[in-house]
This record gives structure tokens, sequence and C-alpha cells, in this order.
């Protein structure tokens, strides 16, 4: 790639990012400041917030619940994909169930954390693992359904170690699959996160956007949600960098 | 099933015939899921207040949920939300993702807006879309179409990226117009790509479609959820989280075996 058809891609994607951001304004400026708030409005209502230091609590607080929830889904499902991969039986048993509750909304069980556990951080860091557990157990569950059983036959005619069996063929064989699940997880889990700040106890980025609606505060909401989707977007590709980190590992053999 | 009837059908003893009948997967996944009922009847009995949900007492109010005109309004309002948004952003969404995925500049321009939007939390955009479409149902269908629309067109961008160049040569070859190439030649061939798009749009839809009744209390399974279990009638709101679970596996397996019936070299998650 020459460095003219270099400049050329960039050109397009400077020139579309300043036309977003030139439509943002105009919009702001053309419709009711109920509907929508210019850009120089919703960062100057940014910065003023991140002056007095509010924005940073807030995303404190949002990534205290996010990560404490997620590191629960992870270290929870994981393991317990793994066992699933080593026990033939106990995975043809739970399989469907798993694929059950992967396939389930868990945003429908939200009302009956609220009215069971109340508010607080528990139920929401509940929300948050509930949101993220199950891709990681349903991938790395296929995961072990791709391990080939000739490879735990010859591994076991050379006597091998329980131990053995996992680092070198369990564990190697699941990773790819588990960080696939993981990086599911990971953006269900900042789904989960705001869900849980805006239908349990207000929170965080959540109560952000609330306070933004609840005030007709636009620009304040507009800051809340520009938030939001920037830390969606590097978390999106956090996951994928970690992803393809392992996707090498997968074998290609089924 | 398989493995009892052959087990069955060769001459042997009572006892051979249970052992095979017990090793079989079937009967794995019936006594599991026993398991995990009793294992939640017996937690909640023993742990939790009265009124929270157990498998007994749903099952009870299971049928007069079930036939009551209002759930099945309900759930009718919610499904048709979730059906006609997901067909809206399959039309949308393959539309745009062709463009980006066919148009260099296209996809240059819209490559940043897609990719953020797409992973944004709906949730987080609740109050904006009240703000403009009001507490309705055009709302929970803004709503849908936000969380369908952004997996299917950068899926659909993705397919129409991976069409082997010398399908294109070919078909330019013989002078074919632009249209042959785009039904003969980039639907076809992004087809196992547009169908895991969908997978990942219809749970989008349909949890998209719960928080927005959630927020803005209009009739349909979210807001039943919600208010029944305001009221502390656990057993019934559940009732309605077993119909969403239900579609939701309906449209995974709905998928799943499209996929593998008439796209089976081609699978991905």
């Amino acid at each position: 790639m020459g460095p003219e058809t270099r400049r050329g891609r960039y050109g397009i994607v400077v020139a579309s990012l300043i036309a977003g951001a030139a439509v943002w304004e105009a919009a702001g400026h053309v419709v009711s400041g109920a509907f929508w708030a210019p850009l120089s409005a919703t960062l100057e209502s940014f910065l003023e917030t991140a002056r007095s230091g509010f924005v940073v609590r807030q995303i404190m607080s949002s990534f205290q619940l996010y990560l404490t929830g997620l590191a629960l889904a992870i270290l929870a499902g994981a393991p317990f994909g793994l066992v699933l991969a080593r026990l033939r039986w106990l995975r043809v048993a739970l399989e469907n169930y798993i694929m059950m509750l992967y396939a389930t909304p868990m945003v429908a069980l939200i009302p009956f954390i609220l009215s069971i556990m109340g508010f607080g951080f528990a139920p929401k860091v509940l929300v948050v693992f509930l949101f993220a557990v199950f891709p990681v157990i349903y991938n790395t569950v296929e995961g072990a359904r791709s391990i080939r059983p000739e490879l735990v036959e010859i591994a076991y005619s050379f006597r091998t170690s329980e131990w053995r069996l996992w680092c070198d063929v369990l564990i190697p064989y699941t990773l790819p699959f588990t960080m696939t699940g993981i990086r599911q997880a990971i953006a269900r889990g900042l789904v989960g996160m705001v869900a849980a700040e805006i239908f349990l106890s207000p929170s965080g980025l959540g109560q952000m956007i609330m306070m933004g609606s609840q005030n007709f505060d636009t620009p304040g909401l507009l800051a809340a949600i520009l938030i939001i989707v920037l830390l969606g977007v590097g978390l999106m590709d956090f996951g994928r960098f970690l992803e393809n980190r392992f996707a090498a590992w997968r074998g290609y053999n089924r | 099933m398989t493995a009892h009837t052959l087990a069955a059908a060769r001459p042997v003893t009572n006892g051979s015939v249970l052992r095979a009948w017990i090793a079989s997967p079937l009967f794995l996944k019936i006594a599991a899921g026993a398991v995990l009922l009793l294992a939640w009847e017996v937690t909640v009995r023993a742990l939790a207040p009265a009124y929270v949900a157990k498998p007994i007492a749903i099952a009870r109010v299971f049928t007069t949920v079930i036939s009551d005109p209002q759930f099945l309004a309900a759930a009718g309002a919610t499904l048709g939300a979730v059906v006609s948004g997901l067909l809206i952003s399959l039309v949308l969404g393959t539309a745009v993702g062709f463009a980006m995925g066919r148009i260099d500049p296209v996809e240059r321009g819209l490559r940043y807006y897609v990719n953020s939007l797409f992973a944004t939390p709906m949730v987080a955009i609740l109050p904006l879309v009240t703000l403009w479409f009001g507490y309705s149902a055009d709302a929970r269908l803004a709503v849908v179409v936000f969380a369908a629309f952004f997996s299917i067109a950068v899926n659909a961008c993705d397919g129409a990226r991976s069409v082997p160049p010398e399908y294109l040569e070919v078909a330019r070859s013989f002078r074919a117009p632009p249209r042959h190439n785009l039904f003969d030649i980039v639907f076809p061939s992004s087809l196992p790509y547009l169908l895991a798009g969908i997978r990942l749009a219809a749970g989008r839809a349909l949890v998209g479609a719960v928080v927005a009744e959630f927020f803005i209390s209009i009739p349909g399974l979210g807001y039943y959820i919600l208010y029944n279990s305001r009221t502390f009638k656990h057993s019934e709101a559940f009732v309605a989280v077993i119909v969403l679970v239900a579609v939701g596996v309906s449209f995974e397996v709905l998928v799943n075996w499209l996929t593998r019936r008439y796209l089976p070299w081609a699978r991905r998650d």
C-alpha cells in the first residue's frame, strides 16, 4: 500500500467523522433542545462534569460492577466448561440446558432479582454475572465437543497422568473457544451493567443517563451515552484482540 | 432412544437393557432436567420467601396464564414487535451491509458509525428513544430495530467482502449486469454470514423488546413480568420468562437447522 492510497483511505474516514460531527452539531441547532443537543453543548456538559470529578467517580463505580461480574463469570464459567469437557456424560446431560440458558434473554430476570434481593451492589453483580456467564460456558463446551476422542485415547495409551491430559489436550483445545465466549461475555456484560444500573438501584453511567433524561438535560444525556458508546467500542476491540490472540490454537480437524 | 431400541432388539437379559437405557443420552438429559428442577424447588423452599417462583407453583398456574387473553395479547405484542423489527432490520441491514462490503468509500465512510453503534448496549439509548417516539409501541419497535440492525449490517458487510473474486471476474467476462452480480453472486455467497447475523440479531431484538417494555411500560411480555413481579406473583411472571426462553431457543434452533440443512459447508459461530 503506497503512501497516496493510504492518505486517500484516511481522507474518507476523517471526512466521514467530520461530517458526522457537523451533522450532530447542526441537528442540535435545528431540532428542539428536548430532542437533541449540539455536539459542542454535549462536550461542554461532559467537561463540566469531568472537572468536578463526577464523571470519573461514575465511571469507576460502573467499572467496579462490570469487572466484578465479568471476573466471576469467567472464573466460574471457564472451569465449569472444562469439567464438562472431561466428563462426557455430564456434558451430554447438561448441554441442552446450557444452550437454553445461553439463548435466554437474561434481562427478563431483572424484576425477580429486584424484588428478591432489593437494592445494593450484590444484585447488580448478579445481573452482570448472569449476562456474561453463559456465553463462556456455552463456547467452552462447544470447544470441548471439538476435541477428537483419538487424542484422549492416545494420551491414555501412553499412560498419561490426569494433570498432563488437562495441560496438553483439554486446555489447549478449548481455550480458543473459551476466548470467543469471553469476547461475547465482554459485550453482553456491558449490556447487563447498564441494565442493572438503570433498572436496579441507579449508579454509575446508568445513573448519569437517567439523570440526563429525568432533568431534561439532553446534553448531559448525550454525553453519558457517548461515554458508553466509546466504552463499548474499546471493550469490543479488546475482546476481538483476545480472541484473535488465541485463534491460532484452534484445530481445524473436524 | 436408539441405544434403547438396539439393546432391546438383541436377546439379552433385563439387566443389560436397563443399563443401556440408563447410559443413553436421552435418559441422561431427562434425569439432569429432573435433578435441576428438584434442586430449584428444594433450594427455594428452604431459603427463599414463599412468593419466589418454584417449579411446582409455576406448573400449577401455567395453563391458566397461558390461556389468559390478556397474557396472549401481551405475548402477541412483544413477538409482533420482535418479528417486524427483525424484518425491517433484515432489509435495511442487508442493503447497508452489502453497500459497505462492495463499495469501498461507503465502507470507509460508515465503518466507525456502524461498528460503534453495534458495540453500544441498546439499554443506553432507551431514554433518547422515548424522547423521540414518546412512551409508545413505536419506541419499542425503534429499540428492536436499533438492537438488530447493526449486527445484520456488520455480518452482511463481512459476507459481501468474502465473495470469491473469481466469481465476480467470471461474471464480468460474461458481461453480467450489476443486478445479476448482486442477486446471483453476492447474495447467495454471503447467506451463511446473513444467517449468523440473524441469529445474533434475534437474541438482541428479544432483549431490546423486553427492556423497552420495562422502561416505557406498554403491554407486552416484559411489562407482564415487571407488573407481576412487583405484585409478588412470581410464578405468573415466570410463565412469561418461559415463553421468552422458548422463543429465544426456537430462533437459535431454527437458524442452526437452516445452516446445517442448506449451507452445511459454512457453519460459523
